[in-house]
């Protein structure tokens, strides 16, 4: 056999180890988060390994669906949850580089989970249930919201890096040595504004809840059930897990492995959960120190994080 | 060309002797237009191809010694190719469309304005000298007005056709005046000779700018002259919508291309600031007024002005990138705009044929009334889905790919270009991403309300597939949002030879592709070689595997699915609970009321407490912001005007014999004085 096949028979190997690994940990970042939370409010929290048991109840559950539901019902969950598994392939996590990026860098990223909460917002529609409509618009919303603040904050470590690829951009950070900018305080904020709001937490959305005024991706997947509703789940956590590692990324790569070898590899995964889970901290008190924001309030809430992007942009560049 | 122009007059003759025989008429017409765009196509791809540019003469005034020909540049065949693409397929499908939806008494009249139409955008697009361009430009735009007017029994079309005419001849009247003074200066009618130079100066160059700019400006539908599309593309034949949106408007963009970009010597950098502004500004105001709209034509048009406006902007890139004298940023931008032209053809034709399709079935284009047909109308709806996806920019799609382009152009815009108007980019690429994401939200509502849940209507219930002609094209349509959105070499392979043509642009390795992705990079700025890549294919491929992965763990328990009626919150679920289209866009509408200033009224009418309403009125609407504060009080003053004007022509011979003795009188004195 010749070097491109072996290597790209590698490259889909990491691929497919990756994220596999993504999806193994996702349900567990979830738990981590409830019992934060839970320690934070004087209770215990449930067991390490309740997002698994959770998965495993309802893939076991009788699938039903709506009689009025089409085809486009069926595929919502199935590529929602196969955006978000694409899209782990798609950023480093342990080594500097990502087993897909010679595919494309972060505007492809932003695109593919573009395309799983196009999938689940249409299908949402398609119960007829108020509901399924009431969340899909509410998401979409936020989510046509946070974009440009997103693609900003993106930018600006992209600029900086002089690559939109995300291997490429690591690998740059890591040469350039661990440095202090002020724009990647700014930046930083910016984009963990718009992780909040995209991963559906408090203040802008609340994944506990299912009140009918205040949901917003629960509303939307209110009618799913059974295996259905395990891929929904099971990818948002996969996304949620995405985003805090993009954060890692772009500004504390440190502790990444510099090469491939079992001692750092272990190194690496020790350094990556530890600086997810300080996120993910950072994330539960936000959440436990703050009210939900009126809908109409978190407009204000992204301009701010629009705001600090280009902030951020300006003082980097000029 | 010749050939081609040759077919659509034989077939326009033809189809006025079968006037009567409506059948036979549709027929020839359609057919007369597809073997002419066929004709048309394969000169485009032969120049394309690499044949050099191809020219000749259609009329010889021996007296004069004046010429009108054609001369199919790369950048006319570029424009070409994205017209034979969109024309051939509707006009199959208008053999079908017609059948049901033209009254046969008018069959004649619609198809010597479909064979008019596409000859003219053809000729404007090949013209290569002033007289034959504007020759090509007027009958376009009559032939449009006559389209748009086909329903002139309804007073809405009448008026839609009649605001068009009055905006494209504003449009017309500002290329006249340019035209004639580019030609002065440059002592030649032919485009080649007088779009070669610059010998004028700075403030001359200028006003011929903004001349220029209205005059292609109205036809591309840039806010603040885009009043007339909104009402103009729906009201025409659902096929008619489709060519106008996404052709009629590259008229538009073709001249921008031509004069304003390179048509007067090095374009300023302020030029290229001003595209960039307007088209941000025409992308984002456009994509808002599209999420409102509960007419489904409507939204569409909208949209295509959205659309316009990424066009202009990464014009403007590119003009800004030739100004600073960067020649592969230049191209990566010009890239961007061109292939934005093919792509946005492609699925807003798509998506026109669709919503001709629905119309066509449910009688009716208000989204209100439509719900649940994807039951009723399965490939209508698969294929509808396509286009939405493709104008929400997703990966795998084409829209994703001129999406991406743009980006490239705006970010190493901001990465090379000195000083601080660079913020501009970044700008721009915010408001980018914001159209992007918001097109998402109304595509969603656009295909979600129509084609999902529960019908809305009897007539949604009741609604039949549209036939095999209709269905063939959309398929053919969707098809190529695909092939292109996976394959975006080809897109690049086609623009190579134009990008070459155009002065100050050099894509060299600044863009490479081979048949599956590509690569975007600046080699002159340093750090800067290799920026950004893109497979779709690839992505492709792992999403069609973590796919089957998630079919395959779901399916793994192996249960049969369970039939459910979906809870209705305690009442009875029907079309009335379900969410509607203005709820839908509600939140977006309430986030930006600074825009729409929405005014809202209710009324509760009740005879023995307001507890139990009898009836309520719901009733909202945006305000019009352009037509009531920019375009009113100009109606106000030509009126005035006008009205002023009436006491000199007061119907009185003996006073218009005065007139033309005083002017006389005072010619010769002014004359007079002049050796």
């Amino acid at each position: 056999m010749n070097i491109p096949v072996i290597q790209t028979i590698a490259t889909v190997m990491w691929a497919i180890l990756q994220a596999a690994g993504m999806l193994a940990v996702a349900p567990l970042l979830k738990t981590a988060i409830k019992k934060m939370k839970a320690r934070l409010q004087g209770r215990q929290g449930p067991p390490w390994l309740q997002g698994y048991y959770d998965l495993a109840k309802l893939v076991s559950k009788e699938p039903v669906r709506s009689e009025t539901a089409s085809w486009v019902y069926v595929a919502g969950p199935r590529v929602y949850f196969a955006a978000a598994v694409t899209a782990t392939t798609l950023v480093p996590v342990l080594v500097p580089a990502a087993p897909l990026e010679a595919v494309g860098g972060i505007l492809l990223l932003v695109g593919v989970l573009a395309l799983g909460r196009f999938a689940l917002a249409t299908a949402a529609l398609d119960t007829g249930s108020p509901f399924g409509g009431m969340g899909a618009s509410r998401d979409m919303t936020i989510a046509a919201l946070a974009e440009p603040a997103l693609m900003l904050g993106l930018f600006t470590s992209a600029l900086a890096a002089g690559s939109l690829n995300l291997g490429v951009l690591v690998r740059t950070l890591l040469e350039q040595g661990p440095s202090f900018q002020p724009s990647d305080l700014l930046a930083f904020s910016g984009l963990f504004v718009i992780v909040i709001a995209e991963t559906g937490r408090i203040p802008v959305d609340n994944p506990a809840t299912h009140l009918e005024l205040t949901m917003i991706h629960e509303a939307m997947v209110l009618e799913y059930a059974g295996p259905d509703l395990a891929l929904v789940e099971w990818a948002s956590a996969v996304k949620e897990l995405l985003y805090l590692t993009l954060l890692v990324d772009l500004f504390i790569p440190a502790g990444i492995a510099p090469h491939v070898a079992p001692v750092a590899l272990v190194v690496a995964f020790a350094a990556w959960a530890g600086k997810v889970l300080l996120l993910a901290a950072a994330v539960t008190l936000v959440e436990s120190t703050n009210a939900k924001l009126r809908l109409f309030r978190v407009p204000e809430l992204v301009s701010i994080s629009l705001g600090l992007a280009f902030l951020a942009l300006a003082i980097r560049f000029l | 060309m010749t050939i081609a122009l040759a077919i659509r007059l034989a077939t326009i003759a033809l189809a006025l002797v079968l006037t009567r025989r409506a059948p036979l008429c549709r027929g020839v017409a359609l057919a007369g237009s597809i073997l002419a765009s066929l004709v048309t196509l394969s000169v485009a791809v032969g120049v394309l191809g690499g044949g050099g540019p191809v020219d000749g003469v259609l009329l010889r005034h021996a007296a004069s010694g004046m010429v009108l020909g054609y001369a199919v540049t790369p950048l006319s065949a570029w424009f070409l190719m994205v017209l034979g693409v969109i024309a051939i397929p509707v006009a199959i499908y208008s053999i079908g469309y017609f059948a049901h939806a033209v009254a046969p008494s008018r069959t004649a009249a619609v198809g010597i304005g479909f064979n008019a139409l596409l000859g003219s955008v053809e000729l404007v697009f090949a013209a290569g000298d002033v007289i034959t361009f504007l020759f090509a430009w007027e009958v376009m735009t009559l032939a449009t007005a006559a389209l748009v007017a086909t329903e002139h029994d309804e007073r809405a079309s009448r008026r839609s056709a009649y605001l068009f005419l009055v905006m494209s001849h504003i449009g017309t009247g500002s290329l006249v005046a340019g035209f004639f003074a580019l030609a002065a200066a440059s002592g030649s009618m032919s485009f080649s000779t007088m779009l070669g130079q610059s010998a004028m100066s700075l403030p001359m160059r200028g006003v011929l700018f903004a001349l220029f700019f209205v005059g292609f400006g109205v036809k591309t539908g840039v806010v603040p002259l885009h009043v007339w599309l909104p009402e103009a593309h729906p009201a025409a034949p659902s096929s008619i919508s489709a060519l106008m949106s996404a052709v009629l408007i590259t008229t538009g963009v073709y001249g921008l291309f031509r004069v304003c970009a390179f048509g007067l010597g090095v374009p300023d950098a302020n030029w290229g600031l001003f595209f960039m502004a307007v088209g941000a500004l025409t992308s984002i105001l456009g994509v808002l007024y599209a999420l409102t709209q509960t007419d489904l034509k409507r939204l569409l048009a909208y949209s295509t002005i959205e659309n316009a406006g990424i066009i202009v902007l990464g014009l403007g890139a590119g003009m800004m990138a030739r100004a600073y004298g960067n020649r592969e940023l230049a191209a990566i931008a010009l890239a961007a705009s061109l292939a934005h032209v093919l792509n946005h053809a492609v699925f807003k034709g798509l998506l026109f044929l669709g919503a001709g399709s629905v119309v066509m079935a449910t009688g009716s284009r208000h989204l209100e009334q439509f719900g649940g047909l994807l039951r009723r109308m399965p490939w209508t709806g698969l294929f509808f889905l396509v286009g939405a996806l493709s104008i929400s920019s997703v990966p795998l799609l084409n829209g994703f790919i001129s999406e991406w382009l743009t980006f490239q152009a705006l970010l190493l815009g901001f990465a090379s270009t000195p000083g601080l108007v660079r913020l501009n980019f970044p700008v721009a690429g915010a408001i980018l991403a914001l159209s992007a994401a918001l097109a998402a939200a109304c595509f969603v509502k656009g295909f979600g309300i129509s084609f999902l849940a529960l019908p809305r209507s009897a007539e949604a219930a009741e609604a039949r597939e549209a036939p095999m002609t209709m269905l063939a094209p959309m398929a053919v349509l969707a098809f190529v949002c695909l092939v292109l959105g996976l394959f975006p070499g080809i897109v690049l392979g086609g623009l190579q030879p134009v990008l070459a043509s155009l002065p100050g642009s050099q894509s060299g390795r600044a863009l490479l592709g081979g048949t599956m992705g590509l690569t975007s990079g600046l080699i002159s700025s340093p750090g800067l070689g290799e920026f950004d890549r893109v497979v779709p294919a690839g992505v492709a491929i792992a999403m069609l595997s973590t796919l089957g992965l998630a079919a395959a763990f779901v399916a793994r328990a192996g249960l049969a699915v369970r039939r459910a009626p979906t809870w209705g919150c305690g009442g009875e679920l029907s079309a009335r609970t379900e969410y509607t289209a203005t709820a839908f866009s509600k939140p977006l509408m309430m986030v930006f009321r600074a825009v729409y200033r929405p005014t809202r009224q209710v009324d509760t009418l009740a005879e023995i407490s307001p507890y139990f309403p009898q009836e309520v009125r719901y009733r909202a609407e945006i305000e019009p912001t352009f037509e009531r504060y920019v375009y009113a009080p100009v109606v106000r003053t030509v009126l005035r005007i006008a009205t002023g004007m009436k006491v000199l022509q007061a119907g009185s011979l003996h006073a218009y014999l005065a007139y033309v003795l005083v002017l006389g009188v005072l010619l010769l004195v002014w004359l007079g004085g002049t050796p």
